[in-house]
């Protein structure tokens, strides 16, 4: 049983870490809480792809050890690849932070245009500007 | 790593989380997102993910925070939920 | 709206508590992931593109056009952010 669950609970808690941020985006009335949520939500999901990179029992950091450049210049060095950890998911999830930062900029942006029109930031009064003035 | 550690600092992410959503004063749950972002970091490193955690230390724990405390002095700081 | 949202994350939570238990366990060696495409990655790397990183060997070498497309991302959004936010000059509507 404990075996099982340690070799689960890392997924339970990128679960509830998921529905944490689906909550905000959803429940929360305020538009920077919901951008919160979606940052929290994104996160949740990168960690759940590096994560799967992870393998256990002596696999070290992806960087090659020793004598790289003597390996290099014979050509064909024998690499034990079980003692590296998968590089693919750390490259996918690198450019997928980058693109995060971006969208909450831009969405920042928006958010102080909505501001300056507003003179709010909570959705429901939002909403009701808009059903009185029609704009 | 040690899943004893491991289990203290998802404990530790889903409390920021949480507390990250739920404060009312919208800088301190900018900051707090900050802190949470950090701890994601460590959690990268002992996963053996070093480039992902430099990246998020600096671009999604500096930057975001920096971001979202610049919208926050643009904007009104109370939150309603 | 709270009522919603609650029951949204209900069923989205357990959907995925549901997918949860067909997923490898974490840190399995001989998870498909780890197993199918990487071990050629992990081999080749040091030979192909003489980066002890595999990382940077991979997101600079293999996939470098993806690359240039993130810096096109990124682009986007600052300028974006900058027509968003300029200082309107007069007689510019809206």
């Amino acid at each position: 049983m404990l075996e099982y669950i340690i070799s689960k609970y890392n997924f339970w808690v990128y679960v509830i870490l998921l529905l944490i941020g689906l909550y905000a985006m959803v429940g929360k009335k305020n538009l920077v809480k919901k951008l919160i949520g979606m940052n929290i939500f994104q996160s949740a999901v990168i960690l759940f792809y590096v994560s799967i990179g992870v393998k256990k029992g002596g696999a070290t950091v992806p960087i090659f050890l020793g004598n790289a450049h003597a390996a290099h210049g014979h050509g064909h060095a024998i690499i034990d690849v079980a003692s590296y950890i998968n590089p693919l998911p750390h490259v996918l999830m690198l450019t997928a932070i980058v693109v995060s930062i971006a969208t909450t900029g831009v969405a920042l942006a928006v958010l102080i245009l909505i501001f300056r029109r507003y003179k709010t930031l909570e959705l429901d009064e939002i909403m009701k500007i808009r059903k009185e003035t029609g704009v | 790593m040690i899943w004893q550690l491991d289990l203290i600092l998802c404990i530790f992410i889903v409390i920021c989380a949480v507390a990250a959503i739920t404060i009312k004063d919208l800088l301190a749950a900018v900051i707090i997102l900050g802190a949470y972002s950090f701890f994601m970091c460590i959690l990268y490193t002992g996963m053996g993910a070093v480039d992902v955690a430099f990246t998020e230390a600096s671009v999604s724990a500096g930057v975001g925070t920096v971001l979202f405390v610049a919208a926050v002095s643009k904007t009104k700081r109370r939150s309603k939920d | 709206m709270k009522v919603i949202a609650i029951a949204i994350i209900l069923l989205t939570g357990g959907l995925l508590i549901y997918g949860v238990e067909d997923m490898p366990g974490w840190g399995d060696p001989d998870s498909p992931a780890s197993s199918h495409v990487s071990p050629k990655y992990i081999k080749e790397a040091l030979g192909k593109t003489a980066t002890p990183n595999m990382v940077t060997a991979v997101l600079g070498d293999y996939r470098g056009y993806d690359t240039m497309g993130e810096t096109a991302v990124i682009f986007t959004a600052g300028i974006g952010c900058i027509l968003m936010l300029r200082k309107k000059r007069k007689g510019e509507g809206d």
